[in-house]
């Protein structure tokens, strides 16, 4: 293991890591967001309607939190490096059959089911594992800015697309995302990242390591609630109290995403102010992940977490009790400072309790959570606005479940369970666990 | 069960984004409107320009990181 002074002079090579798992964030999500752009071509192309194809997209949605587990738990089994390359490959050239597709069929199978199954592979459940082991002590900033990969995808990818799409077309504009994914992604990925520091006889966080004369064994301490298997988890209470959080972060996000613009034309508000709205929420969310991510490698991640869902639930709130001229502002700006947050705090405290061995399928199954909630509070708030003919109930039922959420995430004991504040020392009754830890 | 806007389940009508839920087509068509009424660029040439960051983050991430390999051996 090297540990000379050299090591330290230049910047940790982990960062290097996250800047290609960066990019691939940028460009997966970026291209997955993208798919909003085309609709109106692929209704008059197709002569289909909207509602036709939304189904490839709702399809993709399920597909994908479904996915996440199996991704996860294939990550905690292989490594990270050989399940992102190879989701990535796949996306890469689902995409390119875009361009050849002639019907709606051919988007729900490629779109709907291999690209949103695929992405699955270049998910938090894998990219988050990914960064856990590469970092420690600031892992929160390193998930925040993975995550933040997402939301620049969104400023240059969807745009490129957009753009491509009126120079060249629509074939052209996925041809040419699909090409970048397998002539630039998957090349950087294989060149730059490694599944673990130990891979290139480093340590993790780039600090000195104590020399066990074992090259390929790292000792980390663990937390006292390490679990060696990932089922063992489910008997402790912090698995439960961030996977209810995340369901409704799911819930919340999912359902304002899809029913913003409904009731903003509800409210009397202009597409242009909504769209106003838009930008200033996603720049402050950039931002907002950012922040926290700094700060939570200082705090107490359950106390973020939690001010993140009372922010989050004052937004929803606002969106009841203020004029729509009013609320729609409030919102962008109170709830986009919470709207990425949850990402690296969530991720990052399922590591520091149970540690990294089984983090993919832990993080997985709370992806998966996340995405189904999602997609039952779409539908739920759809039906409640036909029903009442407003979002006032569906709204308040967010604040809620948002207050709950805080409120749970604050109970959640991290001092007594996380690796940050209480270890268990090398030699002591996890020993063999440690090893294992930094040898899988 | 009809959604918003007439769509099953609303998506891909999506303005805000969490992780990866398409954008909202009108809400795009007023943005890409808006941002060409502002810059005052061709489609061309964005196209060019975005495409310059996104083949060029690539190849700089994959120098950089193979010069500090280089100054860790």
């Amino acid at each position: 293991m090297r540990s000379d002074k050299s090591l330290r002079k230049g910047l940790f090579y982990g960062w290097y890591v996250i800047a290609a798992l960066f990019f691939m964030t940028l460009l997966a999500i970026g291209s997955r967001q993208g798919f909003g752009v085309f609709v109106e071509t692929w209704e008059k192309d197709w002569g289909v309607s909207t509602a036709t194809v939304s189904i490839a997209a709702s399809v993709g949605w399920l597909v994908n939190g479904l996915s996440q587990p199996l991704f996860g738990r294939l990550t905690d089994l292989y490594g990270g490096r050989k399940v992102v390359i190879p989701s990535l490959l796949v996306m890469g050239v689902a995409t390119i059959g875009i361009a050849s597709i002639s019907n709606i069929y051919g988007l729900i199978a490629l779109y709907g089911f291999v690209i949103s199954f695929a992405s699955g592979g270049v998910s938090p459940a894998t990219t988050g594992v990914i960064v856990a082991r590469w970092f420690e002590r600031r892992r929160g900033m390193a998930m925040a800015v993975l995550v933040a990969g997402g939301s620049v995808g969104g400023l240059i990818v969807v745009p490129f697309m957009s753009y491509a799409l009126i120079e060249f077309g629509w074939r052209t504009a996925w041809l040419i995302v699909g090409i970048a994914a397998l002539g630039l992604g998957v090349p950087l990925l294989l060149f730059v990242v490694r599944s673990r520091p130990s891979d290139m006889g480093l340590a993790i966080d780039g600090e000195e390591s104590q020399d066990s004369g074992e090259a390929e064994v790292v000792v980390r301490p663990v937390g006292p609630s390490y679990v060696d298997k990932w089922r063992d988890s489910f008997s402790s209470k912090p698995i439960w109290q961030l996977s209810f959080a995340y369901w409704v972060c799911g819930i919340t996000t999912a359902s304002i995403a899809v029913h913003f613009v409904r009731w903003a034309v509800s409210e009397d508000i202009s597409i242009g102010t909504a769209a106003l709205a838009f930008g200033l929420l996603s720049g402050i969310n950039a931002v907002g992940v950012l922040a926290i991510g700094i700060l939570s490698d200082r705090w107490q991640r359950k106390n973020l977490l939690g001010a993140v869902y009372l922010v989050r639930a004052i937004a929803f709130i606002s969106l009841i009790v203020l004029p729509g001229s009013s609320a729609i502002w409030v919102f962008a700006v109170v709830g986009g400072m919470s709207w990425l947050a949850t990402v690296p705090l969530t991720a990052s405290l399922t590591a520091d309790v149970y540690g990294v061995r089984n983090l993919g399928t832990l993080f997985g199954f709370a992806n998966m959570a996340h995405q189904l909630g999602g997609a039952a509070a779409v539908i739920l708030f759809g039906w409640a606005f036909t029903v009442w003919g407003s979002y006032d109930i569906p709204f308040a039922v967010g604040a809620a479940t948002l207050l709950a959420a805080g409120i749970v995430s604050l109970s959640i004991r991290e001092k007594a369970h996380s690796v940050r504040y209480v270890q268990v020392p090398v030699g002591g009754t996890a020993g063999s666990e440690l090893i294992k830890q930094g040898g899988d | 069960m009809a959604g918003p806007i007439g769509t099953p389940f609303g998506a891909p009508r999506v303005p805000l984004l969490h992780h990866s839920e398409p954008i909202d087509p009108t809400l795009w068509e007023w943005l890409s409107a808006k941002i060409d009424h502002v810059l005052g660029i061709s489609p061309g040439v964005a196209v060019m320009v975005l495409g310059a960051f996104i083949v060029l983050f690539p190849i700089i991430v994959m120098i950089v990181a193979a010069r500090r390999r280089r100054g860790m051996k």
